[in-house]
């Protein structure tokens, strides 16, 4: 039914999304990369994927740049399908971007709060979370009026109320506040897209929640980890767990609770992928808790992992149609060929290269 | 050395002499306290090294370099983890959370024979976590990580600091003696040693001096005193003579007091 339509309205942008999808480098694109010598060469490699935007960096960049770079080609790319988006798509796009929004604003209030001029951070804002009325939060030479203003400027307004207080954002580490905004966030696109007329049934519902559950289910399970032997209390632990999710209720609660890796283990038993996860950490390396990075060559970190169900489930949303859970499956492949990029160009320049593979390639 | 002229300036006399040679004595011991001094020094930096001491400086310092660079590069590295699990930037974020220095450096001074050697010595102060939370949603594990690299790293670095500040130090210090060795070796024990000699040769020559004054004194009375003689012999005789003329008058008494007419003895 949602089939008949979709494409007055949204055709245009899949199509566009579908084309982008398809110029995602591939396994081979991604072995050619690790063939490199020089920056120069993978500059060169990235030619045909990038060419317009690396163009302007000088001989031999350094990683940031180039990773600037093409996050510039990302976010171009993504104005642009914002700026073709109507209805009920320009707002799943605009839900996309309030996550990147979150951590603009938590970056103004660390500026803040530590008395410094926000005007420089605006450019260390990420692009994607910029919205136009950023700069006047610069204004606020304080927390409390920061706090009015985000509320009265910001999108993110209703993640703020209700939940913290201009005090809180004086008292809380900004952590804690970053991840209440972020958890607020994830249960309203989670809302917005089971509740909203135009998704509500679509396959959009149905792959948006499976991605955000996943994403609700990581975040738990990371910040859990996470907090082992910070002064992160459990119930202040507890309220930073979606209320949403494969874990949600009891494996939240069990997390709560949870003092120690095992105990983590434990808490998400009931989940078959996360149990694999945690079974090939333990098994690749026992590393101790809390220490889940690659310290072996080959092992594979839980980070990693995550991050390759998360390719797998977006990769997974361009297999249906009608849907806008592929703009958000994009962006995310996107970011991840972004990641990768950046970690074989710091594999190659600092002449890493055991580890080069260590990137996900999806495609 | 250029003979005569490098010497003190001082009047050759004996007393001068006398704290000439004191000088030089003084000159000797503390030409020999340095010396031993210098190779206790030397040796300070042989504990450190077993046999050439310059190859072995270099060495080690070198040594500490390379770790320096192994480490620095895995330090590297490791940022660039955090920048891939976190996806972003979140040096600021750190920057702005840290509130007070968890890796401290203590500087002790070491007493080798005599110089004072800063040592440095970090450590870590307990229960300092400013920015335990960062990265809580993603990559936390990363970014604990990393900074355990780093504090290593600056570990590196401050024993490197500690062992260039104590080489550089002792180096100067081993300077410093070494030319005060050679300046008393090579200046001040020759100049000494060459000023007595110029008060010697003076005290000799003012010897010779006086032997000859004394010598023609002595010519002089010798002269003086003959010529004396001469005269008083002279006028005896002439009194003699006088005399002679009266006792052929009464020789008869005469006679028994001087049978013969022998003459006085004039010493």
């Amino acid at each position: 039914m949602e089939g008949l339509l979709f494409n007055v309205n949204n055709g245009y942008v899949e199509g566009i999304v579908r084309g982008y999808r398809n110029s995602l480098l591939t396994t081979p694109a991604y072995s050619n990369l690790t063939q490199c010598e020089t920056i120069d060469d993978l500059k060169l490699q990235l030619g045909p994927a990038y060419g317009d935007f690396l163009a302007s960096l000088p001989p031999n960049p350094s990683t940031s740049a180039l990773a600037s770079k093409t996050t510039d080609k990302l976010i171009s790319e993504f104005r642009y399908v914002r700026a073709n988006a109507t209805g009920s798509l320009a707002k799943f796009m605009d839900y996309v971007t309030y996550g990147y929004m979150i951590d603009n604003v938590a970056l103004l209030i660390t500026g803040t709060l530590h008395e410094r001029d926000t005007r420089e951070l605006l450019e260390r804002c990420h692009p994607l979370g910029w919205f136009e009325t950023m700069p006047v939060l610069c204004v606020a030479t304080n927390v409390e009026e920061l706090y009015n203003s985000v509320l009265i400027e910001t999108p993110l307004a209703p993640y703020f109320k209700g939940s913290l207080s201009h005090q809180d954002l004086d008292e809380l580490n900004i952590e804690i506040v970053r991840n209440t905004l972020y958890k607020n966030y994830l249960e309203d696109f989670h809302n917005f897209v089971n509740t909203h007329s135009d998704m509500a049934g679509t396959p959009t519902a149905e792959v948006m929640s499976n991605i955000l559950e996943f994403e609700a289910d990581r975040r738990a399970i990371n910040i859990t980890l996470n907090s082992f032997g910070t002064e992160l209390t459990k119930a202040d632990r507890n309220k930073l767990y979606p209320t949403f999710g494969k874990l949600y209720p009891e494996g939240t609660l069990m997390l709560s609770r949870a003092d120690d890796v095992e105990g983590v283990r434990l808490a998400v038993d009931g989940v078959h992928d996360y149990k694999t996860f945690f079974d090939a950490v333990s098994l690749g390396g026992s590393s101790g808790p809390g220490n889940m990075g690659g310290g072996s060559a080959d092992g594979k970190s839980l980070e990693d992992m995550f991050y390759q169900k998360e390719m797998e489930i977006s990769k997974d949303a361009f297999t249906r149609q009608f849907t806008y859970a592929i703009i958000y499956a994009w962006v995310k492949l996107r970011e991840q060929e972004i990641r990768n990029i950046t970690w074989i160009a710091e594999c190659i320049a600092q002449n890493q290269k055991d580890r080069i593979g260590n990137f996900i390639s999806v495609f | 050395m250029s003979g005569a002229a490098d010497r003190e300036a001082v009047f050759p006399t004996r007393q001068s002499l006398g704290i000439m040679k004191a000088k030089l004595k003084g000159a000797e011991t503390g030409h020999s306290l340095l010396k031993r001094k210098s190779e206790a020094l030397t040796n300070r930096r042989r504990l450190h090294h077993t046999t050439n001491i310059a190859l072995e400086i270099t060495r080690r310092i070198d040594e500490a370099k390379r770790k320096m660079g192994r480490v620095m590069q895995i330090a590297a590295f490791s940022l660039a983890e955090v920048s891939y699990a976190v996806g972003g930037d979140i040096g600021y974020q750190v920057q702005e959370s840290a509130k007070s220095a968890r890796f401290r450096i203590r500087t002790k001074q070491d007493n080798v024979s005599g110089v004072l050697l800063p040592a440095f010595e970090s450590y870590l102060t307990e229960g300092n976590n400013d920015f335990g939370l960062t990265g809580l949603g993603k990559g936390g594990q990363q970014v604990q990580r990393c900074r355990e690299t780093y504090a290593r790293a600056v570990e590196a670095l401050v024993e490197l600091a500690s062992l260039q500040t104590a080489f550089v130090i002792l180096d100067e210090v081993i300077k410093v003696v070494n030319r005060r060795v050679n300046a008393i070796e090579h200046v001040i024990i020759p100049r000494t040693e060459n000023t007595i000699k110029y008060i010697n040769s003076e005290l000799d020559e003012l010897d010779r001096e006086e032997f000859y004054r004394l010598k023609k004194v002595a010519n002089k009375k010798q002269r003086d005193n003959a010529a004396a003689d001469a005269e008083m012999k002279a006028r005896r005789e002439a009194m003699e003579k006088n005399e002679s003329g009266a006792s052929k008058q009464d020789s008869g008494p005469a006679d028994i007091l001087a049978a013969e007419d022998d003459d006085d003895v004039i010493f």
